[in-house]
């Protein structure tokens, strides 16, 4: 689109770095106190996310996969630890400028119906992420264009509320939304976990198409294994609040070592993966059918 | 072969704000044979909820009927007039697609045990607990850890369990079962199939499973009917229809879905669904449809023999009667 591009390479810079991250909430110990107590829900993290990388954050509810998302948001500063983003420690300076670091990470939340203003316009949607920039009207405009033909919408979608739009349109305006501003990292929270599956296809071959032309760094929130493949190229599995896992993708497919990975893996392959057709006619890994036969 | 569930016909529209009706079900024949697992698998607005709903016996009262229902042979529906009595609850019982709101959250399991037994059978407390651990146990829970436990102290998948076996206690013979999987994990919804097929072996209990996840459905099913638009693209045994699916949308569902540890091209149609209360005339899927002609848009194919017991209700497969 607009911005030089980048590769991954060995030497790519880190954009995202978590070290010994531990966050959560205060909750109140019952329902007869007021005393509240810090209760961790991400423990330990240590995380890295590199220019132009493809991350995939997988856990099951209430694994911490939200408050991680948050953490590196800027919404929830954490209890230990430290956030870097763009080689920014955003929790260490004032959080008036704080949005002046996390302005450049592209945000698509989870449900695409509520997380679009009833009451605006797509073209008001689309501009908001532009507001504080020096560019002009103009180039506003170019660039709103730019990020609808990227996510293959017409133009004349800017007219239109969000009540007139399908699933599958109002996530495609929330992904346009998220990258219209030139980002450098692009969050997605479960982003296909409200569509149905043949928008959801559409949505996944989008986002790779879009990390092949914006070469952003991609971090992927979900549960779904099979959507995480190809959305990403490395993966941490999440479990309790920690990292259980991390790794390449394929590799953590294919041998997963810890044992939550493993019943994650081995619950799709033995039930929840049963088109035999596919895997018979295309193939699966050795490593994969040695590890269903566990 | 005893039909637990037959349609003929059956049309459901909810009424507008200017009293025109929107059909979300339109003309659909279905028979669900005693004892079978039985999916109906399709996107939003296929109308799989609204049939679901239907054979319930909890649509809502402003729903339009038209066409035919039968429960084991009970005349359910009959063009404008719904009749359930006996049937809703007792032969036929719903489970929901959220765990949470399917059990009361101010009494305990064992309250709703007794609340559900005592208005239908006029069980007393004693009855309705030995009952109630029957069932509990049936559904794979430790009634002595769960009775006297609220539902927000269970977990997602053990109140689904929970709501299964509440469901059960009724006597039905229906379960109907709206998408009770989708908001659970990985192998909790593997763990829910798993409980209900065992269910079927155990107790001959029919299963209307409405699904959107077609792999989940290729886990559980025996038959499967695609919904599209309100209507039936395809009806066969799943394995069949997964192995070979005969209606260009069937294909499309196998051909999008994301396989772990196969890392395929996600062919997909473009475009979405027709909204209902859109141009009803010629076949549904006709704006997507990579294989159409001028036939399809001039009339609507109508579900009809393919091959073997594979119906399909498209014009490329001559569409005999």
């Amino acid at each position: 689109m607009w911005r030089a591009g980048s590769t991954v390479t060995a030497s790519s810079k880190p954009v995202i770095e978590l070290k010994n991250v531990t966050a959560g909430y205060y909750t109140a110990e019952g329902f007869k106190t007021l005393k509240k107590v810090f209760k961790p829900a991400i423990t330990k993290i240590d995380l890295k996310v590199n220019d132009g990388e493809r991350l995939a954050i997988i856990g099951e509810s209430g694994s911490g996969k939200t408050t991680l998302l948050r953490v590196i948001l800027g919404l929830l500063p954490p209890l230990r630890g430290d956030v870097v983003v763009l080689g920014e420690q955003i929790y260490r300076v004032p959080a008036r400028l704080r949005w002046r670091i996390t302005r450049q990470i592209g945000y698509v939340p989870q449900d695409p119906a509520k997380s679009l203003n009833p009451r605006l316009r797509v073209a008001e949607v689309m501009a908001e992420p532009l507001a504080r920039t020096d560019l002009s009207e103009k180039e506003k405009a170019e660039r709103i264009r730019d990020a609808l033909r990227i996510v293959q919408l017409h133009e004349s979608i800017l007219d239109y509320y969000p009540s007139q739009l399908s699933g599958g349109m109002m996530q495609r305006v929330l992904i346009a939304r998220a990258i219209v501003h030139d980002p450098e990292i692009l969050l997605l929270d479960e982003p296909t976990s409200a569509l149905d599956v043949s928008i959801q296809a559409q949505i996944i071959n989008l986002l790779c198409s879009i990390h092949e032309k914006l070469e952003l760094a991609m971090v992927t929130v979900t549960h779904d294994l099979p959507v995480a493949q190809y959305l990403a190229d490395q993966a941490v599995i999440l479990y309790r609040g920690t990292i259980v896992e991390k790794g390449p993708m394929e590799e953590i497919i294919a041998h997963p070592r810890s044992e939550h990975a493993r019943l994650l893996v081995t619950s799709y392959l033995s039930g929840l993966n049963g088109l035999d057709r596919i895997n018979r006619a295309e193939g699966v890994s050795a490593g994969i059918k040695r590890e269903t036969q566990r | 072969m005893v039909l637990a569930v037959k349609s003929e016909g059956l049309k459901i529209g909810y009424l507008d704000e200017q009293d025109n009706v929107l059909w979300a079900v339109k003309g659909v024949n279905l028979e669900v044979s005693e004892g079978e697992i039985y999916c109906i698998v399709g996107e939003s607005g296929s109308g799989k909820s609204t049939v679901a709903l239907a054979i319930s016996g909890i649509l809502p009262p402003h729903a339009v009927t038209e066409g035919e229902l039968y429960v084991y042979g009970n005349l359910v529906i009959r063009g404008e007039s719904r009749s359930y009595e006996k049937i809703r609850g007792r032969l036929v019982t719903y489970i929901p697609q959220s765990p949470g709101t399917g059990l009361n959250p101010y009494l305990t399991l064992g309250d709703q045990f007794y609340h559900v037994l005592k208005s239908l059978r006029g069980s007393t407390r004693k009855e309705a607990k030995a009952e109630a651990k029957k069932y509990l146990e049936m559904a794979g829970l430790d009634p002595a850890s769960t009775l006297d436990r609220y539902p927000h102290e269970l977990s997602g998948g053990m109140q689904q369990r929970a709501a299964i076996a509440l469901a059960l206690s009724t006597g039905a013979r229906v379960l109907v079962a709206d998408e009770p999987t989708s908001s659970l994990d990985a192998h909790l919804r593997l763990q829910i199939a798993n409980l209900l097929l065992r269910l079927r072996e155990e107790v001959k209990l029919t299963v209307i499973f409405i699904t959107h996840d077609l792999l989940l459905a290729s886990r559980v099913g025996d038959r499967v009917a695609v919904m599209y638009a309100g209507s039936l693209a395809e009806v066969g045994k799943l394995r069949e229809v997964l192995l070979k699916p005969l209606h260009p949308y069937t294909s499309m569902l196998v051909d999008v879905i994301p396989t772990l540890g196969v890392k395929k091209q996600l062919k997909c149609y473009s475009g979405e669904p027709p909204r209902p209360g859109s141009n009803d005339e010629g076949c549904p899927f006709f704006d997507r449809c990579p294989y159409r002609f001028s036939k399809c848009a001039a009339e609507k194919p109508r579900l009809s023999l393919a091959e073997g017991d594979r119906y399909v209700a498209c014009w490329l497969y001559g569409n005999r009667e």
